[in-house]
């Protein structure tokens, strides 16, 4: 497994649901085993779509090319599938759902991925999750509150990886996690990021971002600027702070071809 | 102050100024149309005299006086705002029905229906338990401890002549007296058993009264009433729980309810409707907060072919409060109105009304609700809201909230919502990796449950939840 990439996509192409206009013009990655990688790239360029697309969000349509998660090309798959075979999406805009608890949920997901034959043991679910309420510094109250219901924009981003921590994905997607996020907030979500993949040294971990800010918290192994739709550049840790310096103008022409 | 309407196919009638059309409430004086509709084979005054025959005088004269009130009465037609969307001459078949004679009935566990069994055996510990079964009530525990405290619990039959003192002044007068509407007198003429609660002064009772009904006849009407006191300072809860088996032929069953927290009184009154297909459920309430009395009611509507609450609460204490709360959950073509009243006739009055369903299959949900605001109830906060959730493109929701004020200090808002399910919602959950019906059935009880949350008795919220659970699971 070790050897075999966790995430290959390649040549991927997507559009809106129910529009003309292609988003993803051809997007390539490959990301390794315990990698991780962050996509970086200005407003507008597909990496939101990009994380939808590999999630199975409804509102986008592929239109080409393939995403093979495991070995197996998962975008014929529904969302809950590629969950259950240890896909995790962190969003960047998570949903407020009234009335449903972030452990009332967490205990159906987990459940849902033994499936029938086997039964969800209460009891390390309730440690389990009062260790990770701990390690991402909320009550222990939290997981009672409804999903993201009345959620402070930081609490909003810690529900997201304390759920990450509970399902302890193989492929972490984390979209903008860092936005909206003020220094102390996004401290803790590093240091929950990062416990979590030094713990488990098999989980992938794609970052999307519009900064850098978040990458000097979690050092990734590779960088690759997303603009128009396709992968213009990769590189190593360096190149996320050459776009700082730069910002993402000697990419436009990219966007005119 | 009306809240806005958040999704689309709302309908939407507010009228917020004073004076505007009063409510069709009374039926008793539309003398001058010379029908006598409803009367058939088995509903007839020789029907009302045959029930009052054994009975003590002011009863037989007060199921009597009503009978002439039904017969005056015509009967209510969809040209009438409060039954516009329930056609009766479709939904309710009474000339088909034959009446249910009451009967004694014991209960024994061992022959009871399975259903009955299992919804009882769901219930956590009470004070006291009623079983009732077509009709007549065929069992009543109380805990001893609080009968020597002097609290009644019994058969309304068995009450008439037990306790006349307390009957007579309270039954069909105040609360649901015949002259209220056609139904409301059809129920005071031919009631036959029902439940009796008398909550002396200032005993409090731990735990819930529960009331367990199971109607198993065919095509037969059923006239059930419900009578409770709760004297000043005193307190209980009171969870009252209908249970059918499936009807080939419709079956009627009417209740009326009548709720009394006298001066500082606590009550909490829940109906719990699981009738079965084919059955027709009539259930009208009211009740009366008197000063600074807490009179809260939670309606959960999810059985039945029909089902139609009419809901009445006065606040006739200044302090008073009432909490009014409904759930109610229709698929196929189940059909749920309920009809609600907030009527502010004291000052310092506060009502706060929350009803909340999901709709599946071709169901459809009726909502009409009115913040009445009486001349000289200053300072009162009335709040109503209703939210549908539309399941299926073939279920339908109606919601018609209405204020009309006639005092000038006070604070009242109303709101209604129609959406559907929200894709990203749904989306989200799928995300963790559950299936898309649990995702929705997380969803859709997660919208009910912020009303099941404003009402914590014991297991009353797990019970209501298990059932919906198990309804989505199909």
């Amino acid at each position: 497994m070790a050897d075999s990439p966790i995430l290959s996509i390649r040549d991927l192409r997507a559009k809106v649901a129910g529009q003309d206009i292609e988003i993803l013009h051809g997007v390539n990655l490959e990301i390794l085993h315990g990698e991780i990688h962050a996509i970086m790239g200005p407003n507008g360029s597909g990496k939101s779509t990009l994380a939808k697309v590999l999630a199975g969000h409804p509102g986008y349509e592929v239109t080409g090319g393939e995403a093979r998660f495991l070995g197996e090309d998962v975008l014929g798959l529904g969302p809950d599938e590629r969950a259950r075979r240890g896909m995790f999406l962190a969003f960047q805009y998570p949903v407020e759902i009234p009335g449903v608890s972030i452990a009332n949920f967490l205990r159906t997901a987990l459940q849902a991925r033994l499936g029938t034959d086997e039964e969800l043991d209460l009891f390390d679910f309730q440690e389990e999750l009062l260790q990770r309420m701990e390690l991402l510094e909320v009550e222990p109250s939290f997981a009672e509150r409804p999903v993201n219901d009345g959620f402070s924009g930081g609490e909003k981003k810690r529900s997201e990886i304390l759920q990450m921590a509970v399902l302890r994905p193989t492929l972490a997607l984390m979209d903008e996690t860092d936005s909206g996020l003020d220094i102390d907030a996004l401290q803790v979500v590093a240091k929950g990021v990062k416990a979590l993949h030094e713990e488990d040294a098999g989980m992938s971990v794609l970052i999307i971002t519009h900064y850098q800010r978040l990458l000097s918290y979690i050092r990734p192994d590779r960088v690759h600027v997303l603009v128009g739709g396709r992968i213009v550049r990769s590189g190593g840790p360096e190149l996320a702070e050459e776009l700082e310096a730069k910002g993402y103008e000697e990419f436009r022409p990219a966007v005119e071809r | 102050m009306a809240e806005a309407a958040e999704a689309t196919g709302v309908t939407w009638v507010a009228s917020g100024a004073a004076g505007a059309a009063s409510e069709a409430g009374s039926g008793g004086s539309a003398g001058a149309l010379p029908a006598v509709e409803g009367i058939t084979a088995a509903i007839h005054r020789g029907a009302v005299e045959a029930l009052a025959a054994d009975e003590p005088t002011w009863l037989r004269d007060r199921r009597l006086e009503a009978w002439s009130v039904y017969e005056r009465t015509p009967m209510p037609t969809t040209r009438l705002e409060e039954w516009r969307y329930t056609d009766l001459r479709r939904k309710l078949k009474l000339d088909r029905l034959k009446l249910l004679p009451w009967q004694s009935r014991k209960f024994e566990a061992s022959r009871a229906p399975v259903a009955l069994v299992a919804a009882m055996a769901a219930d956590e510990a009470a004070s006291g338990h009623v079983i009732e079964i077509d009709g007549a009530v065929a069992q009543v525990d109380l805990l001893d401890e609080l009968r020597s405290k002097g609290v009644i619990l019994g058969s309304l039959r068995g009450s008439v002549r037990a306790y006349p003192d307390l009957l007579e002044p309270l039954l069909a007068t105040e609360a649901v007296p015949a002259t209220l509407g056609k139904f409301q007198a059809l129920n005071a003429a031919l009631w036959t058993d029902g439940t009796f609660l008398f909550v002396p002064s200032g005993v409090r009772l731990d735990l819930p009264v529960r009331v367990s009904r199971w109607f198993a006849q065919p095509g037969r009407a059923v006239f059930s009433r419900t009578l409770i006191v709760a004297e000043a300072g005193s307190q209980v809860s009171f969870v009252d729980e209908a249970l059918s088996s499936d009807f080939a032929e419709q079956t009627f069953v009417s209740s009326a309810v009548e709720v009394f927290a006298r001066d500082g009184a606590q009550i909490q009154y829940v109906s719990l409707q699981r009738m079965g297909w084919g059955a027709f459920h009539l259930s009208q309430q009211r009740t009366i907060a008197q000063r600074d009395a807490t009179l809260d009611t939670l309606n959960v509507s999810l059985g039945g072919s029909v089902s139609r609450v009419d809901l009445s609460a006065e606040l006739r204490g200044p302090g008073a409060n009432s909490d009014m709360l409904g759930v109610y959950f229709g698929e196929r073509d189940q059909h749920f109105d309920h009809n609600t009243r907030q009527d502010h006739i004291a000052p310092n009055a506060k009502s706060d009304l929350l009803y909340k369903g999901a709709l599946d299959g071709k169901s459809r949900g009726v909502f009409r609700g009115i913040i009445k605001v009486h001349k000289g109830a200053q300072r009162t906060d009335a709040y109503q809201t209703n939210r549908n959730l539309l399941l299926s493109k073939h279920a339908r929701a109606e919601s018609l909230p209405r204020l009309e004020i006639e005092a000038d200090d006070v604070r009242c808002s109303h709101g209604a919502t129609v959406g559907q399910l929200e894709e990203e919602h749904v989306f989200y959950l799928m995300s963790r990796g559950l299936t898309r019906p649990q995702a929705e059935r997380l969803v859709v009880t997660g919208f009910l449950e912020e009303v099941l949350s404003r009402l914590p008795l014991g297991g009353v919220v797990e019970k209501v939840t298990g059932i919906i659970e198990e309804r989505l699971r199909g």
